[in-house]
């Protein structure tokens, strides 16, 4: 009798070996690639010549230039973050809680800037409102001036570029803690005699000031860490922030101070989150714990449903629809200012884009890259939220934090860490593909954890033990249950990692190499050197496909995950 | 079939808490047992112990002559291994699998031929009453039904013995008493014995050979559901089972068949019922065992404070002196607010 038993129980403990192998390995793994580099960039900022010391901190506060890219970083992301503030909010509140018509396209047309590339919307933008732009000629036309009042090039036309693809931050997060805020909160406001208005300004928006403030935060990282939009718009205006100064050390290169630079930038953007997670906890006191979804009453908006309607279809129409145009638009003009008519068009970029080895090569590299960096972050993340949610690993539950920790990080910053980690012995991958991989893989590993674990948190328990009842070991649960249950949240978040990094600029512009492009930095590459129409048809291949993506996201996460 | 439970010595800690405590009980093949109690009780617990879902801290459990776990001898058959059929409260219909495919997988898993399998998968969805439901998937299908989808998975296998925990509390009041009466057909005409974790006492007593009373992680009185509706060992029980007055009393005298008591209020009436108690005790009345009348001798005076006409039943709160007793009366006239009646006491019991 006992020893049949005990069998079954050694090779149970082996089961439970193996899930310590695997963390074990993706421990080990973590630290390689996460702890390392980033532990790197702080050491290195304290070191100078012979030792430790504070010289390159001084030296960013010395040089004026160096310390006016500090306060423009914060200034410039301030002013963002109030104006996607105002309008996120706003936005919100018109679209969840009022009769305007046409609920669901808004929304979804609010959400699409969340989707472009900020940098490929900065080029969008010059298209529109630059000197030569479709929309400063017609100015021009109309009024009959030989000039327009307005500078795209400038820390105004940065803030405003900047405010159109941070808002959605800020809407998501309001749009969502009012969906979850439990409606009788308002009702009762109303029974106490208060009108839509009143409650509104005394309930409503009291209640979802948390999720206001968390998501203007968001907005404001989102500002401080951007790179494209004040590389694009600000260098032309001499307008440099911690980002763009921190690219023009390491063009030079002055390593010690880039690192210096990326300290104070991560230390910024890490304020500035630790803040925010603090309004976070704050909301989930008011929501609704039954996740019942009562229609809460809208607010009738009278004789300005109208007008209201027209702003905010006018506000999503140049947050997206508009941008997008005007890239197609100019990826299909024979040249640059063409008069827009139908002999004036042409596919000859395309072709000299199809054509362009740098341009293949490109998309190939941004191809492997992503679909590597999607691949490897989905199934440590999957390993990795497994353990802490399911199996209840208290190791795990470390690594979850380490994991998540280089969201805090902003993308320079991860970047210097990889030059200073990989560019010497014993690994040397700087001037290789691979240095981008490591980058890319601290960057997404945190949304893979992110996703993972929220996926499996809806996954009760009970459908696990009820497979072991009926007969099935661990490994044919999985097989069985986890992984058919999770598959539709695994492929949604593969793809969510994979469009972000098929695109991405920020640390691509600082770690590429000569043969080694990424499709973000042969756009930037080509409208930084004036080729405006092939930077224009790249971009469109890559919304396009980005369009593409989400459309699959919606399909197989059943409407519930988009960009 | 003929196979049983055997639970010695149970307990299983959470860090220092001991959520059960020194357990021991067995159920016997065929029977329908309950374990019975508020929530945190450690009735759940014990069933998950059984089912291999949790490892006990101490103590053995054996299903017919097989050890399934034993702390001392480092013995705990995975649940896999266990061959025991399993519905939990949440039922736990796998999402991805149509019904078929949901009763069908225990037979799937152990290798089954297909032929076998959908002939089992037939009987058992025509028992349960979900014939020309087999191609949907939960979510097509109302509580009542995933349930039986629930009940099906665990039955495919024919096993000997199945755990229910608490597999009717996520249904409505209607259905829920309709379940109880098929799930006792069905433990009839299969022969397995159930092990029943609930906290509703109705369902309990309505479906078990016996019940276990557990609190605070043990087991406090075990038996036939009438004998412990009739003989409640401790106060907790006669309050927890069926609705029990308890009223602070003096024992004056008592002979062979009958208690002499006297109220706080004064009155004094006999009981026909022995104890050894003396003094000061209390008293548990269950309200139907009152009767109330306009006159006679019997029992004591009281006054009606409120009546409600429950269709069945009359429910009365009536005073006597400053407590308060809940009455139910089948008598077909009706006392109103005020009146002062005579209530005749029936079966009592007395606790210290």
């Amino acid at each position: 009798m006992s020893s049949p038993n005990g069998k079954l129980t050694a090779r149970e403990s082996n089961a439970l070996d193996m899930r310590y192998v695997f963390l074990a390995l993706t421990g080990a793994l973590f630290v390689g690639i996460i702890v390392y580099p980033l532990y790197h960039v702080l050491a290195k900022s304290f070191v100078s010549g012979s030792g430790l010391s504070l010289a390159n901190y001084v030296k960013v506060f010395s040089n004026p230039t160096n310390f006016k890219a500090l306060w423009n970083s914060i200034w410039m992301s301030a002013t963002t973050s109030v104006i996607a503030m105002v309008a996120g909010t706003s936005l919100a509140l018109f679209v969840i809680r009022t009769d305007i018509p046409c609920k669901n396209l808004l929304r979804i047309m609010l959400l699409m800037p969340y989707a472009i590339p900020p940098f490929i919307g900065a080029i969008a933008w010059t298209q529109l409102f630059g000197p030569a732009g479709y929309i400063s000629k017609a100015y021009i036309n109309l009024f009959g001036s030989y000039d327009v009042p307005w500078n795209i090039y400038s820390t105004g036309g940065i803030v405003l570029v900047m405010a159109m693809y941070q808002f959605p931050v800020v809407f998501i997060t309001v749009s969502g803690a009012l969906g979850r805020l439990d409606p009788s909160f308002e009702e009762a406001s109303r029974m106490s005699g208060a009108n839509a208005f009143k409650t509104m300004r005394d309930v409503t928006i009291p209640l979802v000031m948390p999720s206001i403030m968390a998501g203007t935060l968001l907005a404001f990282v989102g500002a401080i860490s951007n790179f494209g939009i004040p590389a694009l718009l600000g260098f032309r205006a001499r307008f440099y922030v911690l980002t763009t100064r921190i690219y023009s050390a390491l063009a030079i290169p002055d390593m010690p101070l880039a690192t210096a630079m990326a300290v104070l930038l991560a230390i910024t953007a890490g304020a500035a989150l630790f803040v925010q997670i603090k309004f976070e906890k704050g909301q989930s006191r008011y929501t609704v714990i039954s996740g019942k979804s009562v229609r809460p009453q809208t607010i009738s908006l009278g004789k300005w449903r109208m007008p209201i309607f027209f702003m905010v279809v006018a506000v999503s129409l140049f947050a997206s629809i508009v941008p997008m145009a005007s890239m197609l638009l100019t990826s299909v003009l024979k040249y640059w200012g063409a008069p827009i008519k139908l002999s004036n068009l042409t596919l000859k970029h395309f072709s000299y884009v199809f054509n362009l080895e740098m341009a293949r090569r490109a998309l190939k590299n941004s191809f492997i890259l992503a679909v590597l960096a999607a691949t490897v972050t989905m199934a440590l993340g999957a390993v990795v939220s497994y353990m802490s949610v399911k199996a209840k690993m208290k190791a795990a539950v470390v690594l979850d934090i380490v994991g998540t920790f280089p969201y805090a990080v902003p993308c320079t910053v991860i970047a210097i860490a990889m030059i200073l980690a990989w560019s010497k012995p014993p690994i040397m991958l700087y001037g290789t593909l691979w240095i981008m991989l490591a980058a890319y893989l601290v960057r997404y590993m945190p949304f893979s954890i992110r996703t993972t674990r929220a996926t499996l948190q809806q996954i009760h328990s009970s459908l696990e033990e009820a497979a072991r009842m009926s007969g099935a070991g661990w490994l044919q649960t999985m097989r069985h249950i986890v992984v058919p249950l999770i598959k539709p949240g695994l492929i949604a978040g593969w793809i969510l990692v994979f469009m972000p990094a098929f695109r991405e600029l920020t640390m691509s512009v600082l770690l590429w190499s000569q043969g080694n492009e990424t499709i973000g930095v042969v756009i930037y590459n080509m409208q930084d050197a004036g080729n405006t129409q092939i930077a224009a048809a790249i971009s469109s291949i890559v919304l396009l496909l980005i369009l593409v993506g989400n459309v699959i996201v919606r399909k197989v996460s059943k409407g519930q995950v988009g960009l | 079939m003929g196979i049983g439970i055997e639970v010695v010595g149970l307990f299983k800690y959470f860090g220092s808490v001991a959520a059960v405590n020194d357990i021991s009980f067995s159920v016997k093949e065929q029977e329908f047992y309950s374990l019975l109690g508020p929530s945190g009780c450690g009735k759940t617990t014990t069933l998950r112990c059984i089912a291999g879902l949790e490892q006990p801290s101490k103590g053995s459990i054996k299903i017919g002559d097989r050890v399934m776990s034993s702390a001392s001898e480092g013995i705990c058959i995975p649940p896999e291994k266990r061959g025991i059929g399993m519905v939990f409260q949440n039922y736990a219909v796998w999402p991805h699998m149509n019904v078929e495919q949901n009763i069908s997988y225990p037979l799937r898993i152990t290798k089954v031929p297909s032929e076998k399998i959908r002939d089992r998968v037939n009987e058992v969805m025509d028992m349960l009453k979900l014939t020309g439901l087999g191609k949907r998937y939960p979510s097509e299908l109302s509580g009542g039904q995933q349930q039986r989808v629930a009940l099906g998975r665990a039955l495919s296998i024919k096993p000997a013995i199945m755990l229910l925990d608490e597999p009717l509390s996520n249904l409505d009041a209607k259905l829920r008493e309709q379940m109880r009466f098929e799930l006792k057909d069905l433990q009839r005409n299969t022969g397995i014995a159930i092990l029943y974790v609930t906290h509703d006492q109705v369902e309990a007593m309505a479906m078990s050979d016996r019940v276990a009373i557990m609190k605070d992680g043990v087991i406090i009185q075990e038996g036939k559901p009438l004998d412990i509706y009739k003989n409640p060992k401790e106060k907790f029980v006669a309050d927890f089972i069926g609705t029990t007055n308890f009223i602070e009393c003096d024992v004056i005298g008592s002979s062979a068949s009958s208690t002499d008591i006297r109220l706080e209020s004064g009155s004094t009436f006999t009981v026909p019922e022995a104890t050894d108690i003396r003094g000061r005790c209390t008293l548990a009345l269950r309200p139907e065992d009152i009767e109330l009348s306009a006159e006679g001798t019997d029992g004591f005076e009281a006054e009606v404070e409120v009546g409600i006409f429950l269709g069945n039943v009359i429910d009365y709160r009536i005073k006597i002196g400053n407590s308060k007793l809940r009455v139910q009366s089948t008598v077909a006239t009706m006392f109103r607010p005020g009146d002062k009646v005579r209530a005749k006491v029936g079966r009592v019991v007395l606790f210290n």
